[in-house]
């Protein structure tokens, strides 16, 4: 197939859809019908719902990827593995059987995530207190002036997150809120209009062809062809 | 208490407890639940997408909008991806996701985190109202100028001689506000901690024979992490 | 281990001796209560008195989007809000999730706050349509047209036969967007997607570790108010709902006062071995 059909109308895709979303937000293209509405808006409308419907395709990919992963292992019986492999995919397929043909609000549904996935996650993400105990210990070390700053403004905010110490010590309330009014603030919000600079100048890269990553990977051919 | 929800708080309460034995060494009960977290994850990532595409696909095709036909179709071209000669397919449905997502979200980035931003900065009063406020605002304003400075002007000369006193005032103000986000990430650590205790100790302790387990649990635990170790 | 210094070893304390100090730290104000004061920041009053100045009638948006990663510390932030909600008079609350969980973390909710104590029914005041794949494009796509979107609630139910979804079409049919949220994605996406376009008034909790990332958007007037699961505590204080927050503040102040003491520790032994060397 040619690089136009496997590189170009994708990009083409891309730009003709975004240009619809923007320019329904912007203006009001004729023709318009009876209630005032563009023919954009019910093309946004579809595509809005038509996105909902692809990430939903979406979401098998992570049970996808492991089966191709892990029925490796298995087949192969990789020592000290392929058991953990094959527990793993006994787990996807009862949570989706049970979920599938009995409803994801089922009680048969809830009963298996709130024993195993809402602990498991609840744990996990949890779990990660204990290595910053470790690692604020570790690394909240005056070596230089701007570890010096992250020191001093970390025992502050730590002083005033323990609730009953800002009760006792009502100055760390007034010290934080400048922290977080003025310091946090001013760094965050030019991280933020720099970051929506980057975010602009990448959509605008990929809609005009320059930025190819989300095409996956690219064959010989379609490296070194232009497009169109 | 139902006999479902006691096995399910057992359940719960081994798993937590399980995971946490990562902090001190790693064993094969914490392996054991962490693969068990991987396909529990995949698994309910299937169940809801199997559950979108009939509540906000299937339903709405039955119903006469036919044109979400197309949708279907390219819903399963998605997983072209995995064949060897037409993974090219899947670029299709993949640069209508990418053209929607790009046109809902520049079409309001300009005003949400451009032109909001430098409204309410370039609003501050920097010579009128009580000191403070002017030196607070003063100090703020110059913050958020240098912390652009630093990202937008990379090149090696806009950081050396005397411009590179701008990116050092950003670098500092970075830190504070990096230091203030390590500080809060403690918070929220600590309280998913005590989220997860205050379950092992108000809803599994009580039960009968949890008192007794958990010596138990730990000791398997303790020999677990020995034997691993030990190779 | 021979021939280290006091400061040596204070500066390399092995992660054991931590984490054990820190678990029994954890463990001790949980079995002993010591009922230490908790004060009220001002974003918690600003977030009581929105919802508290909110007329009969009023209808709220609630997007459940944390994970149950996020439940411990969001999970009784939510409860106290809810509760608030359902003690005013003449208030619907409209619930959806853009996290994966949303539907079964609102369900744990729901068994927390028992709704029918406030006499507060499902489909009259309050409601929950499901979990819509797709972040923005969904914000996008239920504020555009909720009907277009989906026709039933999260049970499958048709939203036709409940009273709250009358007259409700999209973004612009609500008073007050209330988020939830362990991703920056989804609280970041509805001021772009619902505070930008349809001008919506909007607060949200999220992780204390994301706050700093939302507060250029409280300063710039977008969100009302943004507060972290970690204030639930506050909440329940001016909701006068007492629970899992409140419970959580001595074990908060002793932990925090711990890794202080840890850092002071490192810090006092690498300058005293500094000192030492030179």
């Amino acid at each position: 197939m040619s690089i136009t059909v496997r590189k170009t109308l994708p990009i083409v895709i891309v730009f003709v859809i975004a240009v619809v979303v923007m320019s329904d937000y912007f203006l009001v293209l004729p023709p318009v019908n009876d209630a005032g509405t563009s023919w954009t808006g019910s093309a946004v409308t579809s595509l809005q719902n038509w996105g909902i419907i692809l990430t939903a395709f979406s979401l098998g990919f992570g049970a996808v990827n492991l089966f191709f992963f892990h029925s490796k292992h298995i087949s192969r019986r990789t020592p000290d593995q392929w058991y953990y492999s094959l527990w793993l995919l006994i787990v996807v397929v009862i949570f989706t059987v049970i979920g599938v043909f009995l409803g994801p609000n089922s009680d048969q549904y809830s009963w298996l995530y709130n024993a195993s996935y809402f602990a498991l996650s609840a744990t996990v993400y949890s779990s990660l207190g204990f290595y910053m105990t470790s690692g604020v210990y570790r690394a909240l070390r005056v070596k230089n002036t701007e570890s010096g700053i992250f020191l001093v403004v970390g025992l502050l905010v730590l002083a005033k997150n323990a609730p009953a110490l800002t009760v006792y010590f009502p100055v760390l309330r007034d010290i934080v809120s400048f922290i977080t009014g003025i310091l946090t603030t001013s760094a965050q919000r030019g991280i933020m209009i720099g970051g929506a600079l980057g975010a602009i100048s990448l959509g605008i890269r990929t809609m005009t062809g320059r930025e190819t990553g989300f095409l996956g990977k690219l064959t010989e051919e379609e490296r070194g062809g232009a497009v169109g | 208490m139902e006999l479902s929800l006691v096995i399910q708080i057992w359940m719960a309460a081994i798993f937590t407890i399980w995971i946490y034995s990562i902090a001190f060494r790693d064993n094969d009960f914490f392996k054991f639940a962490e693969y068990t977290f991987v396909g529990a994850a995949a698994g309910h990532s299937l169940v809801y997408g199997v559950d979108n595409i009939r509540r906000y696909g299937w339903d709405n095709l039955m119903g006469g909008a036919y044109l979400y036909i197309i949708a279907f179709l390219l819903g399963i071209l998605l997983y072209t991806r995995y064949h060897p000669q037409y993974f090219w397919v899947s670029r299709y449905p993949l640069s209508v996701m990418v053209g929607i997502g790009i046109g809902l979200s520049m079409r309001s980035i300009v005003t949400a985190e451009f032109i909001a931003q430098i409204k309410a900065t370039a609003s501050m009063s920097l010579l009128r109202g009580d000191l403070w406020t002017i030196v607070q605002n003063w100090i703020f304003v110059i913050l958020c100028l240098a912390t652009l400075y630093f990202f937008i002007f990379t090149i090696p000369e806009a950081h050396e001689g005397g411009l590179g006193i701008i990116p050092k005032i950003a670098r500092y103000g970075m830190m504070a506000a990096f230091s203030y986000s390590f500080a809060n990430t403690v918070l929220s650590r600590y309280n998913m901690i005590f989220g997860r205790l205050n379950f092992l100790y108000t809803e599994w302790l009580p039960l009968t024979g949890a008192i007794i387990a958990l010596p138990v649990v730990l000791a398997l635990l303790a020999y677990a992490m020995i034997r691993k170790s030990k190779g | 281990m021979s021939g280290q210094s006091i400061w040596d070893r204070l500066e390399n304390i092995p992660r054991e001796i931590l984490y054990g100090i820190l678990l029994v730290v954890f463990v001790i104000p949980m079995v002993f209560p010591l009922g230490l004061p908790v004060p009220i920041s001002s974003n918690v009053e600003t977030w009581y008195d929105t919802i508290e100045a909110l007329p009969p009638g009023s209808v709220v948006m609630i997007d459940f989007g944390y994970s149950g990663g996020g439940e411990p510390e969001l999970g009784p932030m939510a409860v106290a809000v809810y509760k608030h909600l359902f003690r005013k008079d003449g208030i619907k609350v409209v619930a959806m999730s853009t996290s994966i969980e949303g539907t079964q973390l609102w369900d744990r909710a729901m068994d927390e706050i028992r709704p029918e104590s406030y006499d507060a029914v499902y489909g009259v005041d309050y409601i929950h349509i499901g979990y819509i794949a797709g972040t923005e494009t969904a914000m996008a796509a239920i504020g555009t047209d909720l009907r277009a979107t989906t026709s039933t609630d999260y049970h499958g139910d048709s939203l036709s036969q409940f009273s709250i979804m009358d007259g409700i079409n999209g973004a612009e049919d609500f008073d007050l967007l209330i988020c939830y949220t362990t991703g920056g994605d989804q609280s970041e996406g509805w001021v772009r997607q619902w505070v930008t376009v349809y001008g919506t008034d909007y607060m949200c909790s999220v992780l204390a570790m994301m706050v700093p990332t939302m507060l250029p958007y409280q300063d710039a007037g977008q969100i009302i108010s943004v507060t972290s699961g970690a204030q639930a505590g506050e909440m329940e204080s001016l909701v006068r709902v007492p629970a899992r927050g409140i419970k959580s503040a001595d074990v908060i102040t002793l932990t925090h006062i711990l890794v202080i003491i840890y850092v002071l520790i490192g810090n006092v032994a690498a300058l005293m071995k500094r000192g030492g060397n030179s």
